[in-house]
């Protein structure tokens, strides 16, 4: 290690850990002491990061409430220092901190809030994609083994809470009850004109998107869909999914 | 070395989520408007948004994460993802503060100061050139705001930023509020400062409002320009002349109307200055 970086990396225990600086550091300033200056600095990390959290996470902030929040995010920026210079990759491990968070156990359904909200954030994001034509689709013969594309914004996420419920119900304008004891969930997400979106998928939809999502051909993923559930009813979920904007096109098996 | 910035003369605004529907609908008299390039990287609502911005309005980016000083490697998805965020917006400039923000994997995302010592003078003039290449086009560096300072730095900051557009061609972006709250807080001279840096590579200025914490003014951009960052701007508009100048507000963001009347009163400063 340089004498550069050993200086950096002292300063920035400093802030995170609140360690000593190193000795370069001066001492003396006109109108305050170098510890109220690293205090600002210790605030503006922890400040930044929090705000982070609060955007990242709507919904949790909602549901656990402002206070909860801020000693939820105090504790998660405590235990997962910042790796990422772009403040919208901070707080992926909100589910996996949620579930071993003690205070928070009473609201076993936050991981999988925690889950989608962190799902929707990589969606809002992620890279645009051409839109997808459905007559070239109908064009190709079946025993071509067309292969069907997602959306990168495209996302199944399967919890035991009525997961989908939860989320809609805490968006702005949202007037939904939520029983908590309806049961289980399948959430599709997913990006149309711009907007992520997060809507119910059935069994049997969520059935074939994800085996499309693991790169089986129309043909066999409809194939095993039906052996599950016979009522499956692909053209009724392929105009369901263009319509959400879950595909955005398709490419031939090279050997087939 | 690339492209040279085109912002035109004139005052511009920072523009942040508050104001992107308002913008767009009303189509308001902005000279230009300067956006943080890691609100818009990858896709979707956020670049469409921008992209409709830059049909109306000149667009500066303005880096907040590259960390040039840091002590990690430049992280090459963010640069890939700065390039294609040039690539789809043209930028009329683009820039990054000197500041450093990640060591050892651990990032603080914030403006951090070091020594400027012939060692880190080599290291960010190097940094420098690895970011124009990779974006084919010359970089404008701004002065940072500071709430401490070095005792092994073997030169001042205006004297790094000279040698910095010396080697690299780099421009500045010269933030008078950052120059003051130096001035305040470490005792700078602004004089010196606004001697040493060289008066053609400065191509941008940059006017906001600190706060005050226990003694300490800190760079917050929540308020406007005070008297006396106005009257410094003045002098450097004597000394240097008129640039394009930003308006920057960050946090408690006002109404519109309010950010373009502190936009007017940079603009009648620049215009006083030609007569």
């Amino acid at each position: 290690m340089t004498e550069y970086t050993d200086e950096l990396n002292r300063f920035m225990r400093a802030i995170v850990q609140g360690t000593d600086v190193s000795p370069q550091i001066d001492t003396i300033y006109q109108n305050y002491s170098l510890d109220i200056a690293i205090e600002i600095y210790r605030n503006n990390y922890r400040g930044n990061l929090h705000d982070a959290l609060t955007g990242a996470y709507p919904v949790i902030l909602q549901l656990v409430g402002d206070e909860f929040f801020r000693y939820l995010t105090r504790s998660y920026i405590g235990q997962y220092p910042s790796v990422s210079a772009n403040l919208y990759h901070y707080g992926e491990q909100m589910s996996v901190f949620l579930q071993e968070f003690p205070p928070a156990q009473a609201l076993p359904y936050l991981p999988d809030v925690a889950v989608l909200e962190w799902t929707c954030q990589i969606a809002y994001f992620a890279t645009d994609e051409p839109n997808f034509a459905l007559d070239k689709l109908a064009l190709i013969p079946a025993e071509q083994h067309p292969n069907l594309i997602l959306h990168t914004a495209c996302h199944v996420l399967r919890s035991n809470y009525p997961l989908t419920a939860i989320w809609q119900a805490h968006q702005p304008g949202a007037d939904i009850q939520i029983n908590l004891a309806s049961g289980g969930s399948i959430a599709l997400v997913s990006r149309l004109a711009n907007i992520v979106q997060v809507s119910e998928l059935s069994e049997a939809d969520a059935c074939w998107l994800q085996r499309i999502q693991v790169r089986d051909t129309l043909g066999l993923a409809t194939e095993a869909t039906l052996a599950l559930h016979p009522d499956f009813n692909l053209q009724a979920t392929l105009l369901a999914l263009l319509k959400q904007g879950v595909l955005t096109g398709f490419h031939l098996e090279s050997t087939s | 070395m690339g492209k040279p910035a085109t912002l035109p003369c004139v005052a511009g605004i920072g523009l942040r989520a508050p104001h992107y529907r308002e913008v767009l609908d009303t189509l308001p008299p902005l000279g230009w408007v300067e956006v943080h390039n890691e609100n818009f990287f990858g896709g979707g609502a956020a670049l469409h948004t921008l992209l409709k911005v830059r049909e109306h309005y000149p667009v500066s980016l303005h880096g907040v994460g590259m960390g040039l000083a840091s002590g990690d490697p430049l992280n090459p998805e963010h640069l890939t993802a700065l390039r294609e965020l040039c690539e789809a917006i043209q930028p009329a400039a683009i820039s990054e503060h000197l500041c450093w923000n990640s060591v050892n994997g651990l990032v603080a995302n914030d403006l951090l100061p070091f020594p400027y010592t012939r060692e880190s003078l080599a290291h960010v003039a190097r940094r420098i050139q690895q970011v124009q290449e990779k974006l084919g086009r010359s970089l404008l560096v701004e002065n940072l705001s500071s709430y401490l300072s070095f005792s092994n730095s073997e030169m001042t900051e205006g004297e790094f930023l000279a040698e910095l557009t010396r080697r690299t061609g780099c421009g500045i972006l010269f933030d008078v509020e950052n120059l003051y709250v130096n001035v305040r807080n470490l005792g700078v001279d602004a004089e010196a400062f606004i001697r040493a840096i060289p008066h053609e590579a400065v191509r941008e200025y940059h006017l906001a409002g600190y706060s005050v914490r226990d003694g300490c003014l800190v760079d917050t951009h929540n308020f406007p320009v005070y008297p006396e960052v106005w009257a410094l701007y003045e002098y450097v508009l004597q000394q240097i002349g008129p640039r394009p100048t930003l308006i920057e507000w960050d946090s408690d963001i006002p109404a519109l109307s309010v950010l373009m009347a502190e936009a007017d009163k940079a603009q009648q400063r620049m215009n006083a200055g030609h007569d």
